[in-house]
């Protein structure tokens, strides 16, 4: 019993160091944070950091205790099978328990609470749901019988465990079923995917989004709807783009610093990127490709939704769409974003003919052109 | 070793009195796979608490990115000026913490560890094939470590291109501080890992395939075996290709060629334009053993967790041969699935369907997995010491992450989920936190073995509990984060107003990590203390019926004192009805059995009436399964 208690002031003795060294920390904390607001919040945060660890050490300490009375005793005091057992079936039901309320809290914080804003986004939600939807029952189902075998089976000295090594045809049905469900999933995704790939109508807005440490820029094809060539030995020399005005197609592209997109019309992105890759990804839309340097990457999508209706449907005067880097590019990959606007037909002829081209003569052919098309494939259906 | 190999042939001799090593050759430059094992272990466990430490600091960062923690200062110095973490520093961290968990932990502290002591110990060999290459196989993955360690303190500062290393952004030192210094010492350290998993790997296959003791045939082999066996081979044929990837990288960086950068200005790249490369080629080359390397380091853990359910839960595994059957699939299929992680760089939709039918099928096998699992803990007699917790915690992550592989798999949903948190769930689950518990439990389960003590059990149990529920609150609210489009490495969220609603979920995770991160010191403690205090352990603790149970605690070089043991049946025969105890050795001859190549006599088949032997409430549930599924009333 002396090492015990050794042992035991030993244990004590660091559970008391760790705890004042951390208050000494939380303190310095919040001296340091005297200015700023949250101060009393974190320094909270610390005391229960603090605590919690102190708790650990003394749960630890009586277990320990308690398990040498036990050898002592040559009878065990705690019986962890049991513990674990019940533990096991806490951990079930709690686990569930918040992982439902995970779904009703978290759900309303995700995309697809939001409407859909491109016309593939609801096909895609859809797939998504469906691939939650069977997922969500697998996981049930095998959580809560792991769980509770664990709970159920656990060891009973009076029993036996059944020798049961092998039974074919249940392997069989559990090898079909999870073929014959991902058979639907992988069917459907591929139209999805197919969808979501192949290329719209010719008459599909052309533009360049440019990525470049640490920002977008986009290039209009203008009236044209053509994209001028680029040169990227001409990048920060003849424009941040390299794209030389005086070559064909070129004189009457925009360069902005905005996404301005018109409504229900097919968008066709091309992308570019100056010096690593990025990603371009407008999580709205669902729609994300990678911005490669030196390999030209597309993406076609169709918005479906004005900012100002998403606005309007979210009661938030503040919402907007964004376009936002998703590969890791360097310090300030971070902030490198760009805000996305899809204007109204007239909003955005409105908003175009203000953008000055590359050339005077550029603008002028832009501003006599109607960049309203009545044949866009929803108005002509 | 040649000592060793000539008293093979059955003669009773005191392994000690022969040859006396000495401190370097016994505990330094050692060419016993035990103490090569027990090398890698703590190895990689000093390695995985640095990496832990790295994901700590960075929690900090992301749940108070406006907060200055002066701590930062004193321990990073000039990355944590004025107690505010540098942007760079951060993706120096992540990409850091990514490389050593995932290469040094989960690949050479897993597989590293438990197939140094487990492939000779339960094939029945004295030693590894070539106990040199074993032993330089050490030395690379330290020198590797050393190197990676060493990188963390140069100009500039360490790799900071994510775990991935895309060039052009490790290719160019303009790009990011991290690609200068940083990312060569990375790569020099990752050329080094690679030769000493090649010389481990070579070297795993061939003790299999050539040194199993009589009786031991493939199908009388352990789990653990056919795992290791596996992953080593996935090994072998996929880490040669990212070495010839790092190589051109390494040429790209100091020799101004172009495999993987195209139309990059010259003052961007050192005053040499770079023209006609393709920055995709090293994404293909990387994820060509990328992919595989989730399966090098999810297979031991699979493998391991399968020897502990079954002898914890005193039941045969069910499906011995399905098990097999699924790790062969799942190694073949990890070949061919790579392009899963590029759905997005502009492949061609074709290519992406392919890759994405690949990626869909693995899931049967793995799915086949689970359920023998479950079918094997069903009607068990569970002993839930630490490593069978830690066994079944591995079954419900590799089920939680595994699901939303099939999110990630599926190219179409991947274009919104690529690169989101929801991706950082996935992997952390499946990969991450099922791995390490597949490590911990070989822990728990082989440390008699290894350390001649056993762990304490009270605190094997408060580190499992600490630790699951610690690993779900930091893993599972992610997959809302990615799901409302918030990308993974970005150092702060306060330029979006859309992911403000995450701020506490945020804090929330941090706490949750600084649990978890306090549960593992729990284990280094009881780690390092039971060395030296644990209790002594017995031959054979967890009656299991494998054959490194059968050697001396005290460890031998050369493992059995006397004659290899021969092996009479399979690995999994527990509680085999008409025996006493509940379980039958592997070097047990069943009566009348001769010859150890001979089957044992088989089990009888439990009687017609007897096999479904359903509890009540469990005979309801499959009746009505059943009738569902138009199966006679």
């Amino acid at each position: 019993m002396k090492h015990l208690k050794i042992k035991a002031s030993f244990v004590l003795m660091i559970a008391m160091l760790l705890f004042s060294s951390l208050s000494v920390f939380a303190q310095d904390m919040n001296e340091e944070a005297a200015e700023a607001a949250q101060s009393t919040a974190s320094n909270i945060n610390w005391l229960i950091a603090g605590i919690a660890i102190l708790l650990v050490f003394i749960i630890g300490m009586v277990f320990d205790i308690l398990s040498k009375v036990g050898d002592v005793q040559k009878k065990p005091i705690i019986n962890w099978g049991r513990i674990n057992a019940n533990l096991a079936l806490v951990f079930l039901v709690v686990g569930l328990a918040a992982t439902v309320w995970e779904f009703m809290v978290h759900g309303k914080l995700t995309l697809f609470a939001l409407p859909a804003a491109s016309a593939h986004a609801q096909e895609y939600d859809n797939m998504f749901m469906i691939t939650l939807a069977l997922t969500g029952v697998v996981f049930v189902i095998t959580q809560i019988l792991l769980f509770w075998y664990t709970y159920k089976y656990k060891e009973n000295l009076k029993r036996k465990a059944l020798h049961y090594p092998d039974n074919h045809k249940l392997e069989l049905i559990w090898t079909i079923i999870p073929t014959f469900v991902l058979t639907i999933l992988v069917v459907r995704g591929l139209i999805v995917w197919n969808h979501m790939t192949s290329s719209k109508s010719e008459n599909a807005m052309n533009i360049e989004v440019f990525g470049y440490q640490f920002a977008w820029n986009a290039r209009y094809s203008g009236a044209d709807n053509k994209l001028g060539r680029y040169d990227f030995r001409q990048m920060g020399v003849v424009n941040a783009l390299g794209v030389d005005s005086t070559k064909e197609f070129a004189g009457d592209d925009i360069i902005t610093s905005e996404l301005h997109i018109p409504v229900n019309r097919d968008i066709y992105l091309h992308f570019r990127a100056k010096d690593v890759i990025h990603s371009a990804y407008l999580p709205h839309f669902r729609v994300q490709m990678n911005v490669v340097p030196g390999l030209p990457t597309k993406f076609s999508f169709t918005p479906t939704l004005t900012t100002n209706e998403m606005r309007v449907k979210l009661d938030n005067p503040n919402f907007d769409y964004i376009l936002l880097c998703n590969k890791i590019c360097g310090s300030a990959h971070y902030r490198m974003k760009m805000k996305v606007i899809v204007d109204s037909e007239e909003e955005f002829e409105k908003w175009i003919k203000q953008q000055p081209a590359l050339t005077a003569k550029g603008t002028e052919t832009n501003n006599a052109f109607s960049f309203k098309i009545k044949n866009s494939p929803l108005a002509s259906n | 070793m040649s000592a060793v190999a000539m008293h093979t042939d059955g003669h009773h001799h005191d392994d000690h009195g022969h040859h006396k090593e000495t401190f370097i050759s016994k505990y330094i430059f050692s060419m016993d796979h035990k103490m090569i094992s027990k090398q890698f272990l703590i190895t990689g466990i000093i390695m995985g608490t640095i990496g832990m430490l790295m994901s700590l600091v960075f929690r900090l960062q992301l749940a108070y990115p406006d907060t200055k923690f002066p701590i930062f200062e004193t321990i990073l110095g000039e990355w944590g000026k004025g107690g505010k973490l540098d942007p760079n520093f951060y993706l120096a961290l992540i990409t850091i913490h990514g490389t050593i968990m995932v290469f040094f932990v989960l690949t050479a502290g897993l597989s590293g560890t438990f197939s140094n002591l487990l492939i000779p110990l339960q094939v029945g060999a004295r030693d590894m094939a070539s106990p040199f290459m074993n032993m330089l196989s050490y030395w690379f993955f330290f020198t590797s470590s050393v190197i990676m360690i060493c990188s963390l303190f140069v100009q500039g500062g360490p790799a900071s291109a994510g775990w991935t290393i895309y060039p052009p952004l490790s290719a160019l030192p303009k790009a990011i501080p991290g690609s200068g210094t940083g990312m060569t010492l990375w790569l020099v350290s990752m050329i080094m890992f690679i030769v000493s998993s090649l010389l481990g790997g070579i070297n795993y296959v061939a003790t299999v395939v050539n040194m199993r003791t009589k009786g031991m045939k493939m199908t009388r082999m352990p789990l653990t075996i056919w795992a290791f066996t596996f992953t080593a081979i996935l090994g072998i044929l996929s880490f040669p290709v990212l070495f010839g990837g790092s190589l051109l990288l390494v040429f790209d960086r100091s020799f101004g060629t172009s495999f993987y950068l195209n139309e990059i200005p010259a003052d961007l790249a050192g005053g040499i334009e770079r023209v006609g490369g393709s920055p995709i080629l090293f994404q293909h080359l990387f994820w060509f053993l990328g992919h595989p390397e989730v399966y090098i380091i999810l297979l031991p853990a699979l493998g391991i967790t399968s020897e502990v359910i079954a002898t914890n839960a005193r039941k045969p595994i069910f499906g011995y041969r399905a098990m097999i059957g699924s790790i062969i699939a799942i190694a073949i299929l990890s070949f061919i699935v790579w392009g899963h992680h590029m759905f997005i760089t502009g492949m061609n939709p074709f290519l992406g369907s392919v890759f994405m039918l690949g990626t869909l099928i693995i899931a049967v096998p793995s799915a086949v997995k689970t359920f023998n699992y479950l079918g094997t803990l069903w009607q068990g007699n569970l002993r839930l010491n630490p490593q069978m917790m830690f066994a079944i915690g591995l079954v419900s992550f590799f089920i939680s992450g595994g699901l939303t592989g099939i999110f990630l798999g599926n190219a179409a949903l991947d274009i919104n989920l690529h690169d989101s948190y929801f991706v950082v769930a996935h992997f952390h689950l499946v990969m991450g936190s099922a791995a390490i518990f597949g490590m911990l439990c070989g822990i728990y389960h082989w440390y008699p073995k290894m350390f001649g003590r056993t762990m304490n059990e009270s605190l094997g149990h408060i580190h499992f509990w600490m630790t699951i529920v610690s690993a779900y609150c930091v893993f599972f609210p992610m997959h809302f984060m990615g799901l409302a489009g918030v990308p993974r490495r970005y150092y702060a969220f306060t330029a979006y107003d859309q992911f403000n609603v995450f701020v506490d979920m945020n804090k929330f995770i941090t706490y949750a990590a600084f649990i978890g991160g306090i549960a593992q010191f729990i284990f280094l403690f009881n780690f390092f203390y039971s060395m030296f205090k644990g209790k002594k352990a017995v031959q054979n603790p967890w009656e299991s019926n494998t054959l490194e149970w059968t050697t001396p605690v005290k460890h031998l070089h050369g493992n059995w004192p006397g004659e290899i043991p021969h092996v009479y049946r399979w690995p999994y025969d527990y509680s085999v009805p008409g025996h006493e105890s509940d379980f039958i050795p592997q070097t047990t001859p069943d009566e009348g059995q001769l010859d150890p190549l001979s089957e044992p006599k088989a089990v009888p088949a439990p009687e017609r009436k007897k096999v479904p032997t359903l509890e009540k409430e469990e005979a309801v549930l499959f009746s009505v399964v059943k009738r569902w599924l138009g199966f006679a009333q």
